[in-house]
Parts: C-alpha cells; structure tokens; sequence
C-alpha cells in the first residue's frame, strides 16, 4: 500500500518504504509482515490498541529493534534495514554507519528521554556538533531560534528536571529537529502527559516538526492524527488492518475491528 | 606508660612513623588510580557483545574479587617473577596486589552504575546517531559517575585499610614500621594503639573529604525538583 507515493517535487523528505516486516521477541512475533510506502513529505498517523506494534514498527525503522524478515528502505540512496542489519548495495554497515544512518532519521519517544546531566542547550547542542561535526556557534544560533519558536529561549541553561513534561518534549523535538533530519518518527509523544500539556505539544508537531518530512506518528490523539496526517494506518495484532485518508479510516471505517477501537477512542 | 613518655618516643620514632605514613598514603591512592583505570576496562569488557572480550573481563574481576588480598600480594611477589621471568620490588608487588583487588570490585561498581542508566538515554543516543563510545562516554558514563561516587569511595576505604598488609612483603609502610618501633622498644601496647588511631584519622579524613568534595560536582538539578515547582 502506498501513501503519496508521487512525492511533492519540492518536498525534502525520503520515502520510506516497508515490505513484508517481521518482527518477533523470541518466540512472540510482534509484527507479521507488514506492507506500507509513505511518499516523500508525506504523513502517516499510525493508530490502534496496545499490543498491537505500532511503536515496534516505528522503532525498526531507525534499526533501534533489528527485524527478522523483510526490508525497510529510507531514502534514495539504497540504504536498507533487513535481517541482516542495515545494509547498502548488499554489504551488511559498520556500526559506525549505522549511527550515520540514525542520524538522518529524527526520534521522538513517549518518555522524551532528555539527557538529564545537560542543560537544554547541551541537549540540543551535543548530538550536531559532536556526532555531524557542525560549527557551534551556528548551532547555537540554530537552536535558539528553534526555542524561540517553542515558546523555551529562556529556558536554554536550565537543566531538564526543572522542566514540565510538555517542555521537556518540546525540547525534545527540537533536538530531534536540530539534525535537519529527512524523516522523523513519533512515539506516542503525547502519552505520557497531562492532558492540559499535550495541546502544547501537539502545536509543535503540527507547525514545526513534520513540514516536508516524511512522518511517520503513532499516536492516540485521533483528532490530530486526522488534521496532520495524509493517511492513516490502524494497526491490531502485528497486522495492518484497514488504511486511507484520514476521512476514510477515521470517519467511515470499513472494518469492524477499526471501528470497535475507534468507538472505543471516541 | 605516662602520656609524657609516650610523647618522648613518638618523637623519637616521628620519622620512622612518618615514612611509614607517607607509604601508606602513596600505596592508597597510586592502587586506587590504577584499580580505577583497570576496573573501567575490566567493566567494558564484562558489557561487551563481543564473547573474545567479555570472557577474558568476566574471569578477571572475578579472579580479583574471590582471592583474598593476602594471597594476592605473596602470589604477585612471590610467583610473578617465576611466571614473567623479571622481579618486581616490594613496594611495586603490594601496589599490583592492592590494584587488582580494587580493580575486581571497582569493575562491578561501575557495570552496576552504568546498567543503572535507563535505556531510554541509550535509544535517545542511538537515534541522534552517536556511536557506542560516543554516548558512552558523553550520555551514559558521566549520568553513572553520580551513582558510582559512594562505592567508590567505600572501595577507596577498603584499598587504604588493606594497605596495613603489605608489610607481610616487606614493604616499609606504617603497619611495618610500627613492628619494627615495637621490637625496639617491648611497647606493643601504646605503639599500636597510637597507629590503629593514626589509622582512623587518615582513613576517616579521607572519607569525609571525598564526600564534601562530591557536594560540590554539579547534581544537574536532581535535589531541587521538590523544592522550585516547575514552569508550566
């Protein structure tokens, strides 16, 4: 299946295309081959129970979870994850080019992840400047900016214990942004706050994060997976169930299952 | 034994004394600098993927941590020379000696401080495409040092007593000298009572210093959370 599959000529994000995926924790197969090709730029809204894969699959993607069946392609340039590793042009990378190829893929998790011993300039600062070797100076100024359009320039020297949860993912997405990443990948950013602090969050995402990248979210918010998303992908069980426009999954589903979880979401 | 008399020989015997206290201190922290090198190894080792590493690192601290130290200081004396063809002086068998003992425990302190760190940190790392080392060394060791500090500093009080052993070599430290002031003088009782207090102030000193000094690193704000209520 396939979302926008003819990308915007002027979109900067890779296309990202999954086939046949499995994925099992020992003898649990957690995902059962999975089919799925976003377009460049484009944004998919992964939805459905828990248990039923969806941050497992985000998690392949970046080769954070090594998968045992199947490919994933991200970009043109032939980079591969397989059951080998992540591979290019049949030769199985270094672990030295696999961090390179993390890098072009931004992450943001449930549990933000901050690194609590750096200040929130550190946090954004340390992966640019240490790991892409950019000036630092012009990623200070990159990433203040980048506060300043979260609403967090003051908080640059403050460490991330004294941040609430939603600022701390702010923070967050402007770490994972601050790598001019192609693709970013979104794990339930939401999850894990008050509800009174996920608007905040959510804002971001939509006006800073996903432009031209290719997105790939999972989420429980349905209503902002169907303002932000191009398609929607429901998940249960290791399997894609039913997929479309957000209007067609989320306003007129035609499963049975897909239509429990969302009633059940409602 | 009047307290005038016991003043009059201290001061007779004070460079005897303090050569010894000076070997003592030296032994310490020479050990514990090496043990902390070692040990750091040992531990990356002991967490490599890699069987060639782990195995080797495993048996080692192991090996360190289940010999007594006094079998470890006449094994290093007496049966390296034998083993490595080449002798070692006293001194530099009771440094060995120490140095392994700290190193097998300072490896499981230091694999424990670093499994301690959630592995969100590792993923959030990974996923900005830092290498092992990189954010070994720039997310997961520097968050662990917080947590290692009192273990190290109790295996730093353990290594300072277990110097009192060397002697056994003949190694000239205070435990050695206060043998020697002892067959001298037939005063076992003041002498030792005088070094077991030299003993506590030195190593009760150096406890309490290591522990201001660790008030002062950086807590990155882990003690003030409860006390400023954060911005919303």
């Amino acid at each position: 299946m396939s979302f926008g599959a003819q990308a915007h000529a002027q979109a900067s994000g890779d296309p990202v295309t999954i086939s046949a995926l499995h994925k099992r924790f020992g003898a649990l197969e957690v995902l059962k081959g999975i089919d799925m090709a976003i377009g460049a730029g484009k944004t998919v809204g992964v939805i459905g129970p828990s248990g039923s894969g969806k941050s497992t699959l985000v998690r392949c993607i970046n080769h954070l979870e090594p998968i045992q069946q199947g490919r994933i392609s991200v970009g043109v340039n032939g980079t591969t994850v397989t059951a080998r590793g992540v591979e290019n042009a049949g030769r199985v990378l270094s672990q030295g080019e696999v961090a390179r190829y993390r890098a072009q893929i931004g992450m943001v998790f449930q549990s933000f992840n901050l690194f609590p011993h750096l200040t929130v300039l550190g946090n954004i600062l340390t992966a640019p400047v240490g790991v892409l070797k950019r000036d630092k100076k012009a990623m200070i100024e990159k990433g203040m900016e980048l506060l300043g359009k979260v609403n967090l320039q003051d908080k640059a020297k403050t460490y991330p214990a004294h941040l609430s949860g939603g600022q701390q993912q702010r923070v967050a997405i402007v770490r994972a942004l601050m790598m001019d990443p192609k693709v970013m990948l979104f794990d339930e950013p939401t999850s894990a706050l008050d509800p009174e602090l996920t608007g905040e969050v959510l804002k971001v995402i939509a006006e800073l994060a996903i432009r031209g990248r290719t997105t790939i979210i999972v989420t429980h918010e349905l209503a902002f997976a169907r303002d932000i998303a191009d398609a929607i992908v429901f998940m249960d069980n290791g399997k894609i169930v039913e997929e479309g426009t957000p209007d067609e999954v989320l306003g007129n589903p035609k499963m049975e299952r897909t239509r429990a979880f969302i009633g059940k979401m409602a | 034994m009047s307290l005038e008399r016991l003043g009059r020989m201290l001061w007779e015997y004070r460079e005897v004394l303090l050569s010894g206290i000076w070997v003592t201190i030296e032994l310490a922290f020479i050990s514990m600098l090496i043990a902390m090198v070692v040990g750091l190894l040992a531990c990356f080792g002991s967490l490599s993927r890699s069987r060639i590493l782990r195995a080797p690192a495993i048996l080692f601290v192991e090996f360190c941590r289940n010999t007594p130290i006094l079998v470890q200081l006449v094994w290093v004396h007496f049966a390296w020379p034998e083993l490595l063809g080449f002798k070692f002086t006293a001194w530099t068998s009771a440094m060995i000696a120490l140095a392994l003992q700290s190193s097998g425990y300072l490896a499981e302190e230091f694999r424990a401080g670093i499994e301690s760190i959630d592995k969100g940190q590792i993923e959030a790392s990974q996923s900005l495409g830092m290498t092992y080392v990189r954010l070994m060394a720039f997310i997961v060791v520097p968050q662990a040092f917080i947590r290692m500090i009192p273990g190290i500093l109790n295996q730093f009080v353990t290594c300072f007593k277990s110097t009192s052993i060397v002697s056994v070599i003949a190694v000239p430290d205070l435990m050695y000298q206060a043998q020697l002031i002892v067959t001298a003088t037939f005063l076992p009782m003041p002498v030792y009572t005088v070094v077991a207090l030299m003993y506590f102030l030195m190593v009760f000193g150096v406890s309490v210093g290591v522990r201001r000094l660790t008030l002062l690193l950086p807590n990155f704000g882990y003690f003030q959370t409860r006390k400023e209520a954060p911005a919303a």
